[in-house]
């Protein structure tokens, strides 16, 4: 697979609601620019050939460069799928829900839990939001957050952008009760 | 599939006890976004190049005043700390100065500020100066500038960081951040590329014909 563009995106928040957000904040995502691999087919019935053969590339390019620009244990994280304006949500879906993409995020975070995703279709500039929950308990509360993303001339119509998405922590100035107070 | 990491960006340090620049200029987030192109119209390109972008949001410091109000002395409090949180995380998102080819900057202020706002934190010597000094380059830096909503993209023009004239380099990268500037705030951005635009193929001053008008006249007509 021809991959066009790799983008990587670190937030660094050091205040929220005027307060100082200390240690500072870290979120991070990478993403691949990558062509539709069933661009140009039809409808195809059949997308486990394209998952076999891309999915676990995929996942084994990404994990290793969000750990990499978080630089810091990840204790929240989330996936993206957003594909081009000609191909199908589910080519996107095909992509990263399987564990052959996402068992290379798990193992580099030491995650335990499914990853939250976002799959969409969008034009270029289209702007998605990465859904992050706690890598090892998805009911911790504090770290529900999302992290947003755009990359200006991506997806074209005939590809698909594929991301990660790490944080370091919950959200700067998390104060709501646990989920266990309401049961 | 290739694509390997470059190197993770940098954090602000505090354990020294010294007041850290981010705090002093009080900029409550900074974006770093970093592309490389890897293949372009179908092949890969002749060299791998990284650009990026750096953003630091931080409260309008005018905010309120008017246009009489004399800009310079808090532009060469903050700025100096801005040109260096940002040099410093492009040098290290880039893997050094030495790497970097080309350079830029840019400002967006908010709402409720003046357009001037944004360029008197980055168009006098306490910020252009010192991001030429840290990138290691000698030419003016080109710029882009705006009045917005937050999540505005700004596409930053780059050019080379000592012959600005260097056609294969000139190139932007589109800088946005989701939730600045706020009505009150100012973005302050600084960009590089380690090299030039993907299949860079429009020739150079050494190349072209002379062209003017009165060359022009058949076609012109």
């Amino acid at each position: 697979m021809r991959v066009r563009k790799i983008v990587t995106i670190v937030e660094e928040i050091r205040s929220e609601g005027g307060r100082e957000v200390f240690p500072t904040a870290r979120v991070a995502v990478v993403a691949a620019v990558i062509p539709n691999p069933w661009a140009g087919q039809g409808f195809v019935e059949d997308l486990q050939p394209g998952i076999d053969a891309h999915a676990s590339d995929l996942g084994a390019l990404l994990a290793p460069q969000v750990m990499a620009a978080l630089d810091a244990p990840a204790e929240a994280y989330g996936k993206a799928a957003i594909v081009g304006l000609s191909g199908e949500v589910e080519h996107g879906s095909a992509l990263i829900h399987t564990l052959k993409f996402g068992d290379h995020f798990r193992k580099a975070a030491n995650a335990t839990t499914l990853l939250p995703a976002v799959e969409k279709r969008g034009p270029a500039g289209v702007v998605f939001d990465v859904p992050l929950k706690h890598v090892t308990d998805a009911t911790i509360r504090s770290h529900h957050q999302t992290v947003e993303v755009r990359i200006a001339d991506a997806p074209h119509p005939d590809e698909i952008v594929v991301a990660l998405a790490a944080a370091a922590q919950g959200r700067p100035q998390q104060r709501l009760a646990s989920l266990s107070t309401e049961q | 599939m290739t694509g390997s990491p470059s190197t993770p960006t940098g954090r602000t340090c505090e354990s020294d006890g010294r007041m850290s620049t981010v705090t002093a200029a009080g900029v409550r987030k900074v974006t770093l976004y970093r592309e490389a192109v890897l293949s372009e119209a179908g092949s890969e390109p002749a060299e791998r190049v990284d650009r990026a972008a750096v953003a630091a949001v931080l409260p309008n410091p005018w905010l309120g005043t008017g246009p009489a109000t004399d800009l310079s002395g808090r532009a060469a409090t903050i700025a100096p700390l801005l040109a260096k949180l940002l040099t410093d995380r492009l040098i290290e998102a880039l893997g050094g100065a030495d790497r970097i080819e080309a350079f830029g900057k840019a400002a967006l202020v908010g709402t409720a500020g003046e357009l001037e706002h944004a360029g008197a934190l980055i168009h006098t010597p306490y910020f252009g100066n010192l991001v030429r000094e840290f990138l290691d380059g000698e030419s003016i830096i080109c710029f882009a500038d705006a009045r917005a909503e937050a999540g505005e993209a700004l596409i930053v023009p780059m050019w080379h960081k000592t012959h600005a004239a260097t056609r294969s380099h000139y190139q932007t990268i589109a800088a946005r951040v989701s939730d600045a500037p706020r009505a009150d705030e100012v973005v302050v951005i600084a960009a590089a590329s380690t090299g030039p635009r993907p299949h860079a193929r429009i020739g150079d001053r050494t190349t072209d014909p002379v062209v003017t008008a009165d060359n022009l006249e058949s076609s012109l007509t």
